[in-house]
């Protein structure tokens, strides 16, 4: 990922860790609704946001990504029930955790999206994109190799 | 304290003559001056051997685990009706007590396979600060007596206040004294300065985010990863670390030095609502990495975010084990 590091026409990598069940089935709906989004985001599904190691956050920052978004259904509506009550937790520890070291805090997003949610989104997409754009590329906990 | 480890060896005895315990986890001399070491006694003679004083460091509860797991290996190729049960007893202060709430907590073992001897602390001596106050001399001879260091070194004899070098989490410890024992030794020790225990936290928390960043790279540049806070750490004890894990294999074993930030960072994080704040990990540091500065902010966001103090209450569970509806959402992002 670290190849586009230093030229010009740089343009962030994000990750979005998202659920099976709520956000990534918003992606399809934006995609479906023919909703104009950037496409600076690589997606990764997973079952359930309470599924997701912090570690997957920490390893992608680590290998390059210049922003994380982990989304997953809004509380009350996980498919599993709580799956999502435990991540918020998760995060919200690692996210303040992050930040005390030094980290800048929003190249880890948090969010909700909803299945029927395709709008929302593309909103999302958009905005952690032009948050991390006016970060610059990512330079802290990234291995060079 | 010297009552306390003359009843200390008493009762000691006694158990392990009545068999109510089959061995006890305690501090013995260590073989330098001014130091103690983790001893295990299963014979009552041996009893006599056992000190408690300001130089018992570890956390002994990681004692306990392992003896428990071991014995439970041992009795794996033993057939059902002849497996036999051990009790391990432990001298405990009150972060041990702690982490032995958080394995019974987290199911390690069962209450009936411990026996808590519980004895007071009054905080035990640093010995990166002894060093530093020494200029690090060697210590050759050396007593404690009326809070006083008293040392003899190759240039003369010092005299050292136990004031100046206790260590930083005994000075603002809340859980000085044992929250859970079978048998209590000595009186209540005095509550410590526990009023000023996030002080750290909160001066590092206001500086500007570049400064933050910069001091977390130059405590993790000092790190060569022997993992001797983990080997020391009683939250510590999964069989597979994620650190030698292969597959995924988490943590690059180079010399990278984002390695090193990512696995002191993870270690780290594995500590929310489980750190007792007893401060073997940085006991056993041999670079003197700053760690409480980083889990003392866990503990803190643990206690705000959470409600939650670490291994004080069998009842309320591991905080990332739970949830709450109402729990903080401030940091979600909303385009």
């Amino acid at each position: 990922m670290a190849e586009n590091q230093s030229s010009e026409n740089w343009e962030p990598r994000i990750v979005a860790i998202v659920c099976n069940w709520c956000t990534y089935a918003g992606a399809d709906l934006a995609g479906i609704s023919r909703i104009q989004y950037p496409p600076n985001v690589r997606i990764i599904r997973v079952p359930c946001s309470g599924r997701i190691n912090p570690f997957y956050v920490v390893k992608a920052l680590q290998e390059g990504a210049d922003g994380i978004l982990v989304s997953g259904c809004h509380p009350g509506e996980c498919h599993y029930l709580t799956g999502n009550l435990s991540a918020r937790r998760k995060f919200a520890a690692l996210k303040s955790f992050l930040n005390y070291i030094g980290m800048e805090g929003d190249r880890t997003i948090f969010t909700w999206v909803s299945a029927s949610e395709g709008d929302r989104f593309a909103q999302v997409i958009k905005g952690v994109t032009e948050a991390v754009r006016a970060l610059g590329p990512a330079k802290k906990l990234v291995k060079h190799l | 304290m010297e009552n306390v480890q003359k009843k200390l060896r008493e009762e000691a005895k006694n158990l392990l003559e009545e068999g109510k315990v089959d061995v006890i986890v305690g501090y013995e001399q260590g073989t330098l001056p001014l130091t103690a070491t983790p001893c295990f006694i299963s014979d009552p003679l041996e009893a006599e051997k056992l000190v408690w004083n300001a130089f018992c460091v570890q956390n002994l509860a990681k004692y306990v685990h392992d003896v428990i797991f071991l014995h439970r290996e041992s009795q794996k190729r033993v057939k059902p009706e002849d497996r036999k049960k051990k009790v391990v007893g432990v001298v405990a202060r009150g972060c041990t007590t702690r982490s032995l709430l958080i394995h019974l907590q987290e199911r390690q073992y069962d209450r009936s396979e411990v026996f808590v001897i519980g004895v007071p602390c009054t905080g035990y001596v640093d010995k990166k600060k002894q060093s530093a106050l020494l200029e690090g001399e060697e210590v050759l001879e050396g007593v404690l007596a009326n809070s006083e260091l008293q040392v003899k070194t190759a240039s003369g004899d010092r005299k050292v206040a136990l004031a100046e070098v206790l260590a930083d989490n005994c000075l603002t410890c809340r859980f000085n004294n044992p929250l859970i024992s079978d048998l209590m030794i000595g009186e209540a020790a005095p509550p410590m300065d526990a009023d000023r225990e996030f002080e750290a936290v909160d001066a590092f928390e206001k500086l500007p985010i570049e400064e933050r960043w910069a001091y977390f790279t130059k405590e993790m540049a000092k790190c060569i990863r022997c993992y001797a806070c983990r080997n020391a750490c009683p939250s510590c004890y999964c069989k597979i670390c994620f650190v030698e894990q292969t597959q995924p294999r988490w943590v690059g074993i180079g010399e990278d030095e984002t390695d090193t930030q990512v696995f002191q960072l993870m270690r780290l994080y594995h500590m929310v609502g489980r750190c007792v704040d007893c401060g073997s990990c940085i006991a056993v540091c041999p670079m003197g990495v700053d760690l409480r500065k980083f889990l003392k902010k866990l503990d803190k966001d643990d206690l705000e975010m959470f409600d939650h103090r670490a291994g004080t209450s069998l009842d309320s569970p591991a905080p990332l084990s739970t949830y709450r509806e109402n729990d903080r959402e401030d940091f979600i992002f909303n385009p």
